[in-house]
């Protein structure tokens, strides 16, 4: 066997058959490549074996995507080089070149401290970061809640985080990929270099080999979205391997564009009243304007994030009962919904005008100024994050509980989103199924982009069931609302019938069809995006 | 109750980087804060309020702009705020500061109680409480975590030692400083930031507190830096890389040739594996 080849049956890598989603897969092998032509020769390796072959990167995913079928296992967390800085005087924007294996939190530390790896770094990358140190601080704005989640993960799924609302998904943010494809071949795709038009395309590989194909015609919904591929008629093909859950080829390096930080950063959580109170707060600050309603024009939050009153009730009980919480802020019994709302300015002062207006919106839509918490410094800041991780927590927590006597049940997670003027309806649908089953759950999320995350908490293996079929129930109805059914986690394993219910049997055959372009053979991430048995 | 708060702006950041070549602090795009344990001195004081009804003043000594962190404080729910500032005061040690804070605190008259962080996290040396309470002559106590009476005449106080806890009672007026677990600082609020608005931070220069020019700033302050240095890390750590068994026989290699698992032939050796 090659020697990057290692067995699975050692203990040690049992923990490489699962991810954060918790579920567990089978493997006979496992890699860590170092280098891209370390990958190239495993690659060789799995189809002289004609073996399938799952990629990793942090297993931080929640929808299964790095949970290995069978076969061999090839995980990137040690590809894990920041390879270099490109300063584009024209736009006037630094790029940083990483392996997939980077993770988000260690490259977050690298733009902070502006200290790189440099030792192989050309004299060109050096002098951007001469460059980059003069100009002052940059970050990298994608912002999953899992910080310990890898790069290429999150290109894999396009994930997306608070930020998201006001910056977009990661798809923004790549500007470049090398890509290995199934046949061994490396692939550069660079933004604006491989433009898709009327449907064609045309690529060629650094070995030379061409490829050419069609894109179907597909009509994706106008939400924030996750699911399936990203097929557009006119589109730049970066684009379809963006988010295309590693079923098309496996990321080895990734340009990634920087923005300038912000001078000020403020967050605000208001507590409302009532969840009516709260979703006007949502709609008036994300610009509607709502009838009969006078408010000050608000500059777009960057982020608008939700708590429903279960989740709250959550965080009071944990509080209460769970030393890890107690460095939560007291919620107040008048405390009904929250809404964090940040924002990004120049200085202090001009969003220190920001959050008196914001003060006049809550009045209007019956809240009260004094019930908010307002952070202003990264100390103020880092205890709200800590408040809105702290729901997502504790619900796993409680499962794991749970679990102890019940092992068959999980958390019931949804990740879906709808448009703008679907959010009332929604919430409503979400409210009355719940109270409807009598099924525990809470209600959180990014609801800037009308996705919420209701997490359901089975007690029992009935009432797993019976949020399971919730869960099918809700995916069609928003499907039918124009919505996605995962806006940000990807489809994974987990959610091919729901992508099933989004796209149809036909719309499942036009991504196979692109599929089959890069991976005729199907080794790729097998089980990901598509139907369990389907094509393999 | 009158309850003085004492607070330091200190820089906004959990890294603090270190210019290698001078060794002193980086603070260039470094935003500042009111110092952590200096919030839980406020927390308390307007705990206090809250139940006992009176006033809450902070004070501080800094350059102008400390005047945006005392707003803070009055958004917190302080009543007044006080900002000692002077280019006399600059270059300050903590014998100096609490001189000039003493001068300051006399100025507004009589009080019941101080309240200090215990320390402020850049120069850690937890000396200004205590000093400045010596300078008003009145009692003090160090490292509290819990007031668990209080009344017009006197405060007793959980105190965390080394050894553990001891509960102190003293005389009021005194001073105390206050450790972490006292409490949980409270977040402004938009109404708060909106009071604070209209509420004005009295400044007062070294001539209005009536400062003795030879107690103040550099010239007042004893305490000589004559180098300071980045400390090095004394521990060192190496990787082995392979499956457990490769790992393994390479930690026995490297420690054997350390000499620390003894003559091999005794000790494990490869084949015995």
């Amino acid at each position: 066997m090659n020697e990057l080849i290692l067995n699975i049956k050692n203990n040690e890598f049992q923990e490489y058959l699962r991810d954060e989603s918790r579920s567990v897969g089978q493997a006979e092998s496992i890699s860590f490549p170092r280098t891209i032509g370390e990958v190239k020769e495993i690659v060789a390796h799995i189809n002289q074996q004609q073996i399938p072959l799952t990629i990793q990167g942090a297993r931080t995913g929640l929808a299964g995507g790095a949970v290995p079928r069978r076969g061999h296992i090839m995980n990137l967390s040690r590809l894990n080089n920041i390879k270099g800085l490109r300063y584009d005087a024209a736009s006037n924007t630094f790029f940083l070149t990483v392996e997939p294996g980077v993770l988000l939190t260690h490259l977050r530390q690298a733009l902070q401290e502006l200290s790189f790896p440099t030792a192989t770094w050309t004299p060109e990358s050096l002098a951007a970061l001469n460059q980059l140190q003069q100009q002052g601080p940059h970050f990298f704005p994608p912002d999953p809640t899992e910080t310990s989640a890898s790069i290429g993960g999150m290109i894999a799924c396009n994930a997306s985080g608070a930020l998201t609302f006001f910056y977009g998904p990661t798809r923004n943010y790549v500007e470049a990929m090398r890509v290995v494809l199934m046949n061994g071949h490396t692939l550069t795709l660079r933004r604006g270099q491989q433009l898709v038009q009327k449907g064609r395309f045309t690529v060629q590989t650094e070995e030379g080999y061409t490829i050419t194909g069609q894109i179907p015609e597909l009509s994706m919904p106008a939400v924030k979205n996750a699911s399936g591929y990203y097929l557009k008629q006119d589109m730049d093909l970066i684009d379809l391997f963006i988010g295309s859950e590693g079923t098309l080829g496996i990321v080895v390096e990734a340009e990634l564009r920087l923005l300038p930080t912000p001078r000020a950063i403020w967050g605000v959580t208001a507590f409302l009243p009532s969840e009516a109170a709260a979703l006007q707060l949502v709609r008036v600050a994300r610009g509607e304007l709502i009838p009969d309603l006078q408010v000050p024009h608000l500059p777009r939050p960057v982020a608008i994030e939700y708590f429903n009153c279960k989740a709250l009730d959550l965080l009071r009980k944990q509080r209460e009962h769970n030393p890890a919480f107690k460095q939560l802020q007291e919620l107040r019994p008048q405390y009904h919904t929250a809404i964090y709302l940040e924002w990004h300015g120049a200085s202090d002062a001009e969003l220190s005008q920001v959050a008196l207006q914001l003060g006049e919106v809550i009045r209007a839509c019956g809240g009260d100024e004094q019930d908010t918490w307002v952070a202003t410094t990264p100390y103020d800041l880092e205890q709200l994050k800590f408040f809105r991780h702290a729901t997502p927590e504790s619900v796993n927590m409680l499962i794991d509980q749970r679990r102890q006597t019940e092992p068959r049940i999980t958390k019931l997670g949804t990740d879906m989103a709808v448009p703008d003027r679907e959010l009332t309806q929604v919430v409503e649908l979400y409210n009355g199924d719940i109270a409807a089953s009598g099924l525990e759950a809470v209600m959180f999320g990014h609801i800037g982009n009308n996705h919420i995350h209701v997490n359901i908490l089975p007690r029992s293996l009935d009432e797993y069931q019976m949020g399971r079929e919730l869960y099918l129930k809700w995916a069609r109805a928003i499907v039918a609302m124009g919505g996605t059914v995962s806006a940000e986690h990807g489809i994974g394993k987990l959610k091919t019938a729901f992508l099933q219910e989004m796209y149809g049997q036909e719309g499942i055959e036009k991504f196979r069809a692109i599929k089959k372009l890069f991976d005729p053979q199907n080794r790729l991430n097998p089980g990901n995006v598509f139907p369990a048995g389907g094509g393999e | 109750m009158k309850i003085i708060v004492c607070v330091k702006q200190v820089p906004a950041s959990t890294q603090v980087r270190l210019n290698r070549e001078t060794g002193t602090i980086i603070r260039e795009g470094v935003a500042s804060m009111l110092n952590p344990y200096d919030s839980y001195a406020l927390e308390e004081a307007l705990r206090l309020k809250e139940t006992l009804g009176g006033e809450v003043t902070t004070i501080s000594m800094g350059i102008p702009s400390v005047a945006d962190l005392l707003k803070a404080t009055l958004a917190l729910g302080a009543d007044r705020a006080i900002l000692l500032t002077d280019r006399k005061f600059a270059g300050a040690d903590t014998l100096a500061t609490a001189y000039a804070l003493a001068k300051g605190i006399n100025r507004l008259g009589t009080f019941d109680l101080i309240i200090c962080g215990k320390q402020a996290i850049d120069g850690d040396t937890a000396q200004v409480g205590p000093s400045l309470a010596e300078k008003l002559g009145v009692p003090h106590l160090t490292n509290v975590q819990q007031i668990k009476e209080i009344d017009g005449q006197r405060i007793q106080c959980l105190r965390l030692t080394d050894a553990g806890y001891e509960t102190v009672e003293l005389q009021l007026p005194a001073l105390i400083t206050v450790v972490k677990d006292i409490n949980l600082p409270r977040l402004p609020s938009i109404a708060g930031l909106r009071r604070a608005l209209s509420q004005p931070v009295t400044l007062w220069t070294a001539a209005d507190v009536d400062a003795d020019p030879n107690h103040i700033g550099l010239q007042g302050s004893p305490t000589q830096v004559t180098s300071t240095f980045v400390p090095e890390h004394q521990r060192q750590s190496e990787r082995f890389e392979g499956d457990a068994s490769q790992q393994a026989s390479q930690l026995v290699e490297r420690l054997s040739s350390l000499g620390l698992l003894g003559p091999r032939e005794g000790g494990l050796s490869n084949d015995q594996h």
